[in-house]
């Protein structure tokens, strides 16, 4: 008999508090950032980029060995750094930045070039898929790592990676909310925004900085799948219903901390890895609006 | 002694990159008057247009603006019926330069947007969404938002383009009566010649980079049109659909 089966939901849900907890407030969080990304048709970014992140991830074991040994992570030699949660989380969670931000600035400088903004972001997944495997293939210890990332078993999240994602996503959501109604313009309408004096070049900085930050922490923490799911799926999923944009906002969100929940439940009950349990329940929320708009 | 100006234009140049798309351009707009953009497609209304609202800088000469107050009336076109606004969010949206924040939209600001689509004759339709109205009333709705910053001077792009006769009359009778009303100048680019005729009292014709001003009814009347049109040598197909 598998052992989780014998204990309960309480004992599980204490066990895997900080994954849980994670899982929660990117449901809350993510759907906000989605929301942005899908009215400024942007959506594929949410797709594309945690890849970037993961391909980052990857990297970052292929030169640990060199960066041990020549610019160094505290005192710690590789054996210390696999297994020194708050170093080794630091040192990937960089190059998981470096990786999206890079990503994110080449797309963005492509498309001011023109041309065919799917195609970009398509042939991006592909070339960042691919970099990911053979980064994966040149460090065995990489490819084991960025396997359970991308089977999107997240239990394993522990209370520093908790903290990190708690801070950064605070922040990104404090900003989408502060600034949600210049956002909004901005998105909406640029060159009213411009007549009417709106800082637009430092709300669009700021809408690609917290799109980065949440994707690089969510990809390092989370894994692609269950990013991807709670950026794109709830904001898909609410803009059915939605009629306005303060009430599209929440109810993404809303539609976000369900997926987590029904997700989880399915997790624990049918035995299945929490991360895809999450997306898929995600992808189930769309059902009624897709039958909606059908009819 | 004329009337101090809401917008000065001197020798300037317009375009992209270091090519000029019009040159040569001097304009002086005071308070009451009714002004039309007009000329053939690709001479440069457009970048005209976009110079003086302030979104592309002058390469030579100088634009002074003697207000802040601008009302922008965007193509409606522009804007992506994705977004899940309400005809009164926006309205709201012209108040928003005034905000920071979290700060919620003050009582007289949000009764200022229903007295201000009262205006435009769309209280009533407040609530929908903006992406179900038609094309005439979508277009009423951005004049609504433009007047939330009180302007002094309304520029407008292709205000009538693709609304019905009814609306299009609907949308000009409005004009009018805030030209006439408050003051306002108003400032339109159009395409559409006999519209701009009927409504404006003076036109900046553009054609080959170059701007003509004039009055509307002498300039656009229909003798005239034929020499204008010779003189760039382009056909009169887009006198009006």
């Amino acid at each position: 008999m598998d052992e989780l089966e014998v204990i309960s939901w309480g004992e599980r849900v204490s066990l895997f508090r900080f994954a849980l907890l994670a899982a929660l407030l990117a449901g809350a969080v993510c759907p906000l950032l989605g929301v942005f990304l899908h009215v400024r048709r942007t959506s594929f970014y949410g797709i594309a980029l945690p890849q970037f992140a993961t391909a980052g991830v990857v990297f970052g074991f292929v030169v640990l060995p060199w960066w041990l040994e020549n610019v160094g992570l505290g005192a710690l030699d590789f054996a210390g750094a696999m297994h020194d949660s708050h170093a080794a989380m630091n040192y990937h969670l960089a190059w998981s930045n470096v990786f999206t931000f890079g990503g994110l600035l080449a797309l963005l400088a492509l498309g001011r070039r023109g041309g065919s903004e799917v195609g970009r972001v398509a042939a991006s997944f592909a070339i960042a898929s691919a970099a990911t495997l053979l980064f994966g293939r040149m460090s065995p210890v990489g490819k084991g790592f960025v396997d359970e990332l991308l089977s999107g078993e997240l239990l394993g999240v522990g209370v520093h990676e908790f903290e990190t994602l708690a801070v950064v996503f605070g922040l990104a959501a404090g900003a989408l909310l502060l600034y949600q109604r210049d956002l909004l313009l901005v998105s909406y309408d640029r060159e009213s925004a411009l007549v009417l004096g709106k800082r637009v070049f430092a709300l669009e900085a700021l809408l690609t900085a917290v799109t980065g930050l949440v994707i690089s922490v969510g990809t390092m923490v989370l894994g692609p799948i269950v990013l991807f799911g709670l950026i794109v799926l709830p904001a898909i999923g609410a803009r059915v219903w939605a009629r306005s944009m303060r009430g599209y906002l929440r109810l993404a969100s809303a539609f976000g901390v369900a997926a987590v929940l029904l997700g989880v439940a399915a997790s624990f009950e049918l035995d299945l890895p929490l991360g895809a349990a999450i997306t898929g329940a995600a992808a189930l929320l769309l059902v009624p609006g897709g039958l909606l708009r059908r009819g | 002694m004329s009337a101090p100006a809401l917008l000065l234009v001197r020798d300037a140049a317009f375009g992209y990159g270091r090519r000029a798309v019009v040159s040569g351009v001097n304009l002086r707009v005071e308070p009451g008057q009714f002004l039309g953009i007009v000329g053939p497609n690709g001479a440069g209304k457009t970048t005209l247009f976009r110079g003086l609202l302030g979104l592309i800088p002058p390469l030579e000469g100088r634009v002074e603006r003697g207000t802040r107050a601008i009302g922008y009336v965007p193509q409606r076109e522009s804007l992506d019926a994705l977004y899940p606004v309400t005809v009164e969010e926006v309205v709201q949206m012209g108040a928003f330069a005034k905000l920071h924040g979290l700060r919620r939209l003050p009582r007289d600001e949000r009764a200022r947007a229903v007295v201000c689509l009262e205006r435009v004759g769309l209280a009533e339709r407040r609530a929908a969404p903006f992406s179900t109205l038609s094309g005439g009333q979508r277009q009423r709705v951005l004049i609504a938002r433009a007047l939330m910053v009180e302007p002094e001077l309304l520029l407008l792009d292709e205000p009538t383009t693709g609304v019905d006769r009814a609306a299009q009359a609907h949308i000009l009778e409005l004009l009018g009566e805030l030209n006439a009303s408050q003051r306002l100048a108003v400032l339109l680019v159009s395409h559409q010649i006999s519209m701009v005729r009927q409504t404006v009292q003076r036109v900046l014709w553009v054609a080959d980079g170059h701007v003509t001003e004039g009055l509307a009814a002498q300039m656009l009347a229909p003798e005239n049109l034929d020499r204008l049109y010779s003189a760039t040598g382009r056909p009169h197909a887009e006198e009006d659909a």
